[in-house]
């Protein structure tokens, strides 16, 4: 039999102004296998606990129930006390007799009858508690930061320079990410390239820093601490280290291809290097777009057709031979820094885009501004590259709009369309710009200045309004919008308009699946708590930093890029980490392996394991819980038809004796 | 003592309420959300009626009907479920696989006849101190209205309400020599699929030893394939012993009937059985008649093999089956039967289901005939804890009734084997049908398809959750 001891409090007046505090004492001197039955003033002060502590001691108390406050409160610290004594903290139990009972019922009849009924039903359930112990599982010192934008590059950084190796994933030719298309960025009008550059060197110089460009990550197993990870390294055909970036491969390459790096508004070749400051400094071949894709001879052998760039490269860097490799790393912590593209919606095809070649979004006007870009930094239209006088913007095209875009505001939009007006109108002094907008959304430090500046330095025209209706008349973009702080209709005869489409999580959140995370129904990966765990995703282990959790600008990045590289790095600075034991257990031997355990899991936490007899036969399979996965929420337990699962802490015995003890008091009360 | 076993007091006279009596209410509420809202109440000093008493779990997810169940048995007036708002749960989905479950056993709940006024499910979040306590008011009001929870009448007897007759057309008439072709053709087929070796053993019907009676046979020589038989005999789910024969052959032939060959979805999806360990051979079937008249599941049935059948025979021949198509659909007899049932008040509801659960000898025959019931021991015969009693009472019947139903929602396909076996003829296939259509209603899933997740362990962020508070 247990010998439990009852520690009621009366927190002041809290508890003892409302429940008979003798009263409960003396009720639960009654239940079997109650040892002690105390009481005291304030539970949770210093000679409250040592009363619990020599209590255990004296008394051989091998289970405590403290009638106090809300275990949210105070639970750990009763704990501690119990551990301090030598027994197990999981062999202490709370019954909250102040939130739940004192400080909402004022009838002192109902509420100590209510918490005579609490406390009995703590004894109960205590007496069916099991020592638990923490589960111990050891960390792999290593981090993966999956892209190599300036969220990933900032975290990557971070934690090299803690000292913890860590592998820096990126699937293009070139770290960078989007921050490296943009000329100038708000509201310092820093060059873009100029401050990215640098760190984007440091990391491929660092010594802890695996950097692997061109790779994707293509599944991820295991656990905390214990992540497999594989990532397909694709096929460049060039040697980097041998790739000296020269260009003369790109000269005679005969295969001209859309430039994604400007956004589709130039070209570039088969063979072909991002952007000059590209990092590894490495020329790539699409090997998709390479005049040898898909050429066989009629016995099945690939075929070269052409070879020019071969027979131009000195260093003799390019091996058409080379295949994609699959390789596999350990790592304790993932931080995913996947990023953003703007999205072209419904609206945006309404304004024009895709119709009107001068009809363009934001990243494609940006690298029409930029000094490397299609133009060399001269603004020009399209169609037929004149200089446009009349430049209309117009902001929220998709955002902010449920019906035929996305819900959410952008977040950059305001700041980056000023950006663009401004520096229009810098290049071109004799243009005009016209923005259309619902509201200016300019709070970061120096955002709103900034935005006067466009305003009232550059004169560009803001028009508080929606546009309608962009199309072509007489070789000029037609824009019809409304003034709403004057009333009036708007026609604005354009010779350019840039829209500031929705942002957009990268592949709509795909990385989600392979990772086994949240994410919400447009893609942003899901933080843990959106105020306070902004950095943490629900599974342990996995950190988000940037575009890809949430639209937002450079200094929040990069911010949210060292938060969770401080994440990362607690993690990887522990040797072992300790996981709650309130994890599910499988009685495998009476498991029929119909694995719905497995389906209801939220972190695939349940794995199928082989039960085989002596002589290595397979009989059947059954399912087993990874308590280092297992976050005790119980849904395997209560799927299980069969009973077969059970929760640590929270076990069907606890439950069934403290539903138990709920049901006859009233009789034995008397009442 | 209260029990779980209510009864037609309240049309009976209720029993007297005493003086200054208030509600008795567990509530079984998570600690992220529920818990913290209650706390958060206290904080802010509301008050409520002192009603409610608090049981702690860490999620929606971990809160079986059974622990509902216990609290009733334990003599709760009513019982509080509560937790946190779809999309908010701690652990991602806790509550929303949960939503599922409490949805179709408050239908069950409600079916049976029982007052709904007792059982209440709400989503009170960490911040919702003043819902809490609203909540609270609301529930205990409702409860107090329902009275305390009444004492066990005697239900001996038959007597109470008297449902439709089940009606329908039955498959067509099987011509005598047609029915001797197809007889000949599976005698046939099965001798040739043994001794090819594409079997180990074929599992059908022969001759039993009351007159048109068939039993099933487990055939593993050519002697006993010619021995097959066919007919309005052939009662039994040989979908039962499937497993059992695939323990002694790589591979078994099956003569099944399209009401059996959906307990075989569940077995696949399951991971009991490998559909390609099976051979399934189909053939028209005249209905059955396990006691002279054609079974209600035949009545609304046509009869016609299941197209995914492997082999299918015809008085002409055998052919080619392993059709992806559906079979056809068909209307459900015993639908009208519900429907009357669910269009009585709920103490006559009440009054007919405890007069079936109280001719219940826990036989367990129900449970043994059960294709889907392959657990190596049941949870009610599990000890540490005793969730469901032994004693043959209303309360220990209320509640293994009520668990093998839940059991068997989004999974029990209606071959009605269980309503044949029962020697107290409960009418266990208007339970088991219940659910079927209000799983299929509630959440659109028809658990046809072994790929598909079954309904009680899926969920979706837009399933119906009008009750909850």
């Amino acid at each position: 039999m247990s010998r439990v001891g009852v520690f009621v409090c009366h927190c002041g007046e809290n508890i003892a102004r409302n429940v008979k505090v003798q009263e409960v004492v003396d009720f639960a001197h009654q239940v079997p296998g109650a040892a002690v039955t105390e009481h005291y003033p304030y539970m949770c002060s210093a000679p409250g606990q040592q009363m619990v502590i020599d209590a255990i001691r004296e008394h051989g108390l091998d289970r405590v129930v403290i009638a106090a406050c809300s275990p949210q409160l105070h639970e750990p610290t009763f704990r501690a006390a119990a551990a301090q004594a030598g027994l197990n903290p999981h062999l202490v139990e709370m019954a909250n007799i102040r939130e739940h009972c004192s400080w909402v019922h004022h009838d002192p009849i109902a509420a100590s009858a209510k918490a005579c009924q609490t406390v009995v039903a703590a004894v109960e359930r205590v007496k069916r508690a099991k020592p638990l112990d923490p589960i111990e599982v050891p960390v792999t010192k290593r981090a993966l930061v999956i892209g190599g934008g300036v969220a990933g590059i900032r975290t990557a950084l971070d934690i090299a320079n803690s000292g913890q190796p860590v592998v820096l994933v990126e699937r293009q030719p070139s770290l960078g990410g989007n921050m490296s298309r943009l000329s100038e960025t708000f509201p310092t009008l820093d060059c873009s390239q100029c401050i990215l550059t640098p760190l984007m060197v440091q990391v491929s110089r660092h010594p802890l820093i695996e950097l692997m460009t061109y790779s994707e990550v293509t599944e991820v197993s295991g656990y905390v601490g214990n992540f497999t990870v594989r990532i397909k390294k694709k096929a460049r055909h060039v040697r980097v280290e041998d790739c000296t970036a020269c260009g003369d491969c790109a000269v005679v390459c005969p295969s001209p291809v859309s430039n994604e790096f400007d956004m589709g508004l130039s070209t570039r070749k088969a063979i072909y290097i991002p952007f000059p400051q590209a990092v590894p400094s490495s020329y790539t071949l699409d090997a998709d777009r390479c005049l040898n894709a898909n050429l066989q001879s009629p016995t099945g052998f690939r075929v070269l057709a052409c070879v020019k760039c071969d027979e131009a490269c000195k260093p003799k860097a390019i091996d058409f031979d080379m295949q994609p490799e699959i390789v596999e790393r350990q790592v304790g912590a993932i931080i995913v820094a996947t990023g953003f593209d703007l999205q072209i919606g419904q609206q945006a095809k309404e304004c024009g885009y895709g119709v009107y070649p001068d009809v363009m979004d934001g990243l494609e006007f940006e690298r029409m501004l930029s000094a490397s870009g299609p133009t060399e930094g001269e603004v020009r239209r399209p169609s037929d590259g004149a200089t446009p006088k009349d430049v209309v913007f117009i902001q929220c095209v998709g955002s902010r709009n449920p019906k035929h875009g996305v819900p959410y505001c952008s977040r950059i939009c305001c700041m980056y369309t000023a950006k663009h007006a401004l520096l229009l109108r810098h290049k071109v002094p004799e243009s005009r710009a016209f923005v259309f907008y619902m509201d200016i959304r300019a709070g970061g430090k120096g955002y709103e200045e900034f935005v006067h500046r466009a305003m009232e330095e550059e004169r560009v025209m803001y028009i508080r309004g929606r546009v309608s209706q962009v199309y072509e008349e007489d070789g000029k973009l037609k824009v019809l919008g409304v003034d709403t702080l004057s009333g009036k209709q708007v026609e604005i005869n354009a010779d350019m308009v840039v829209l500031a489409s929705a942002m957009e999580p990268t592949d709509h959140g795909k990385i989600a699946g392979t990772l086994r995370i949240a994410a919400d129904e447009h893609g942003f990966l899901k933080e843990a708590h959106p105020k306070l765990r902004p950095v943490e995703t629900l599974t342990a282990g996995i950190y988000l930093a940037g575009a890809a959790q949430a639209p937002k600008d450079i200094p929040d990045t990069v911010a949210q890029a060292s938060a969770a590289a401080a994440k990362g790095m607690e993690l990887l600075s522990h040797d072992a980490l300790e996981r709650d034991p309130t994890t599910a257990h499988v009685n495998q031997a009476a498991c029929a392996g119909c694995f719905e355990c497995l389906q209801v899991c939220p972190y695939g936490a349940i794995e199928r394991q082989e039960v085989r007899d002596r002589q290595g036969n397979l009989l059947r399979m059954v399912a087993w819980s990874n308590p280092a996965m297992c976050e005790g929420c119980g849904l395997c337990a209560v799927t299980c038809r069969g009973g077969f699962i059970d929760i640590a802490g929270y076990s069907d015995d606890q439950v069934f004796a403290q539903l138990g003890a709920l049901g006859p008091l009233p009789e034995v009360l008397g009442r | 003592m209260s029990d779980l076993a209510t009864s037609a007091v309240r049309h009976a006279g209720a029993a007297a309420v005493p003086d200054g009596w208030q509600p008795q209410i567990v509530a079984l509420v998570c600690n992220w959300c529920t818990y913290a809202g209650a706390d958060m109440a206290g904080t802010t000093r509301l008050e409520y009626p002192a009603t409610v008493r608090m049981v702690r779990f860490p999620c929606t997810g971990r809160m079986s009907p059974l622990m509902i169940l216990r609290a009733f048995e334990q003599g709760a007036d009513g019982v509080l479920v509560s937790g946190c708002h779809p999309g908010d749960c701690h652990y991602v989905q806790g509550n929303l696989v949960a939503r599922r479950r409490f949805t179709i056993f408050r239908s069950l709940m409600d079916f049976l006849g029982i007052d709904l006024r007792r059982l209440h499910f709400a989503w009170v979040s960490a911040a919702e101190g003043h819902k809490w306590a609203r909540v609270v008011k609301d529930v205990s009001a409702a409860v107090s209205a329902a009275g305390p929870l009444p004492r066990p009448l005697a239900t001996d007897g038959w007597e109470g309400p008297v449902l439709p007759a089940a009606e329908g057309e039955g498959p067509r008439e099987i011509p005598a020599a047609d029915s001797v072709a197809l007889r000949d053709h599976l005698r046939r087929t099965a001798v040739e699929l043994l001794e090819s070796g594409r079997v180990g053993v074929v599992i059908g019907h022969r001759r039993g030893s009351l007159p048109g009676r068939l039993v099933p046979v487990m055939a593993a020589t050519a002697a006993e394939c010619r021995e097959l038989e066919w007919g309005e005999g052939a009662v039994n789910n040989l979908v039962t012993y499937a497993a059992t024969a695939l323990k002694g052959a790589e591979k078994a032939a099956l003569v099944v009937k399209a009401c059996e060959l959906h307990a075989l979805t569940g077995l696949i999806r399951e991971g009991q059985i490998a559909r390609e360990r099976l051979l399934l051979v189909g053939l028209q079937c005249p209905g059955v008649r396990p006691e002279g008249g054609l079974a209600a599941k035949c009545l609304g049935c046509s009869g016609a093999p299941h197209p995914a059948c492997d082999l299918l025979l015809t008085p002409e021949g055998v052919r080619e089956g392993g059709s992806e198509a559906p079979a056809a659909a068909n209307d459900d007899a015993r639908d009208r039967q519900i429907a009357h049932l669910e269009s009585l008040p709920a103490d006559e509801r009440w009054l007919y289901w405890q007069r079936q659960f109280a001719r219940c000898l826990r036989c367990y025959a129900c449970r043994a005939v059960c294709p889907l019931c392959y657990c190596s021991t049941c949870v009610a015969d599990k000890h540490r804890p005793q969730w469901v009693p032994t004693t043959i009472d209303a309360r220990g019947n209320g509640i293994w009734n009520v668990i093998r139903a839940m059991h068997l929602a989004g999974r029990c396909t209606g071959c009605d084997e269980c309503a044949r076996v029962c020697p107290a003829d409960i009418r266990l296939d208007l339970i088991n049908r219940k659910l079927a259509l209000e799983v299929e209603r509630q959440f659109g899933a028809a658990g046809l398809d072994p790929g598909e997740k079954a309904a009680l362990v899926d969920f979706r962020m837009e399933d119906p959750e009008e009750f909850i508070l």
